[in-house]
């Protein structure tokens, strides 16, 4: 339990909660989105917002807390923006940016790495790994909280976490609005994840606007259905345009050349995927669009100026939320 | 007891898995993983392939003397092959077995997804699904991939 003041003197940002509120992520792993309820993607946002907003005392928050980054993937920008997190928060940061952990064939195991973490006193781990399901595994390896950055192509909960604050400030809510996916869904990480989330609030709409190929997966599918969430697959191209007026968000993935076994397929469908003004002026005026970024041709620079483009404000996001996280897993703890 | 006196011969305890789909029988072996038992063990095994059937047409047959086929295995055999009949043998006496289905299959799957932590052979993950009979599905606990319950004989490990 956290309380007002707390035993933590100036650590407390937590100010505008009322008197007592349980940290329901204390000590927590974070390892998909459908760990989430309601109120721990609030409590998240909460806190987002407190540390957004510059009260005193959050740089020493974390202070003789230790945070290992195990990225066993050439990842950057996720591992800035942790490293970036734990250090504003006066964590120490254990970094192991290392590739051949993640080699079927040679080098480190993953498990060994994290036996070896564990013996330097590390109070959290946060994992980014080319394996579906190597979150869950540390997890289950290891009694450290653990937070999944990114397995695979199965999820990436921290960014959908990000994604969804973006939409709950730009669009001044998370419940009753439509939602298109386009691009490749199949292979992102973030689009479970966001599905997840989603899947929380009431009545979302999600049209997933992609070739068969590259379409959202069927466990996807599944847990939308199960929780009652309206979806559409949307798989020609054509239909792209008449379904923008639906849409009040537009999150856009990169569909990559190399999904496809036969290029001329690529060729045929690249330009329907393709994010620029021709295309939203087929949308609603006040469309927002979203992206995880790095884009690459698939979100046209022409689009940068106008109010639609809520990808950078999306990509600043990242900081407060994973500080956010952090401070509340590591907060509850002794 | 020579190798044609088994054929015949009643057996006194043991297993009796019946009406395998044809050609199926090596599955069926594959799943019990009987080469993993203790070689002193006294277990003969008798396979019947593609003998004629009234309710099948064609069927396979195992017939395991002086080896019980445990629950779990049971489970997963009833589940992957819903028309079998198991045969459980004690003092020459048969009890038809109808086993439940099993929540979870731990160990005997290698996962479908190539990129699934399970299939990193040097971590030691061990492959765990839950069953979801109702959407004919298991689903694998690490990665969320889905497997037709049709589809697990071609994924056993092993
Ligand atoms: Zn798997």
């Amino acid at each position: 339990m956290l309380s007002r003041g707390g035993d933590s003197g100036n650590k407390n940002i937590l100010g505008s909660f009322p008197q007592q509120f349980e940290n329901t992520l204390a000590g927590r792993d974070i390892i998909s989105c459908r760990d989430f309820n309601r109120e721990d993607v609030e409590l998240v946002f909460g806190v987002a917002e407190e540390i957004e907003s510059g009260v005193a005392g959050v740089e020493d928050a974390l202070r003789g807390k230790k945070v290992a980054l195990i990225f066993a993937e050439p990842s950057t920008r996720t591992f800035q923006s942790f490293y970036v997190a734990a250090k504003s928060l006066g964590a120490d940061v254990i970094s192991i940016h290392d590739p051949s952990i993640s080699s079927m064939a040679k080098g480190e195991t993953l498990y060994d790495t994290v036996k070896m973490i564990e013996g330097y006193g590390v109070d959290c781990i946060v994992l980014r790994h080319p394996a579906r399901g190597s979150a869950k595994f540390v997890a289950e390896s290891t009694s450290i909280p653990v937070i999944n950055a990114g397995s695979g192509s199965q999820e990436h909960p921290t960014q959908a976490l990000l994604d969804t604050f973006t939409i709950k400030k730009k669009l001044g809510r998370v419940d009753n609005f439509s939602m298109g996916m386009l691009g490749d869904l199949r292979f992102s990480r973030t689009i479970p994840s966001l599905c997840y989330l989603l899947s929380k609030h009431d009545g979302v709409r999600i049209f997933f606007m992609a070739p068969e190929l590259l379409q959202v997966r069927r466990e996807v599918e599944l847990h939308l259905s199960q929780r009652g969430v309206v979806f559409r697959k949307v798989v020609k191209s054509e239909e792209i345009r008449e379904i923008m007026p639906e849409l009040d968000v537009l999150y856009v993935t990169r569909i990559q050349k190399e999904r496809f076994p036969d290029l001329t397929e690529y060729e045929k469908v690249k330009g329907s995927y393709i994010v620029d003004m021709k295309l939203l002026s087929y949308g609603k005026k006040e469309l927002g669009v979203m992206h995880p970024l790095p884009r690459v041709d698939e979100l046209s620079p022409e689009v940068d100026s106008l109010p639609n483009a809520w990808y950078f404000e999306q990509a600043r996001n990242g900081l407060p939320i994973r500080k956010a996280l952090l401070y509340l897993i590591l907060g509850g703890v002794a | 007891m020579s190798g044609e006196s088994l054929l015949v011969r009643k057996i006194d305890w043991g297993t009796v898995l019946d009406h395998i789909p044809a050609w199926r029988a090596n599955q069926v072996l594959k799943l019990l993983n009987l080469e993993s038992l203790n070689r002193s063990s006294d277990i003969s095994v008798i396979v019947l392939y593609n003998v004629p059937s009234k309710k099948l047409g064609r069927k396979d047959i195992v017939k395991l003397y002086h080896h019980m086929v445990s629950e779990e295995e049971a489970k997963i055999l009833a589940l992957v092959f819903p028309q079998m009949t198991i045969n459980y043998i004690r003092d020459w006496k048969v009890e038809k077995h109808s086993p439940g289905l099993p929540e979870k299959i731990i160990g005997k799957i290698r996962c479908p997804e190539t990129t699934c932590i399970t299939n990193y052979e040097r971590e030691p993950a061990t492959p765990r699904y839950i069953v979801e009979r109702e959407h004919g599905v298991v689903v694998c606990e690490y990665c969320d991939t889905l497997l037709e319950i049709s589809r697990i004989p071609d994924f056993l490990k092993g």
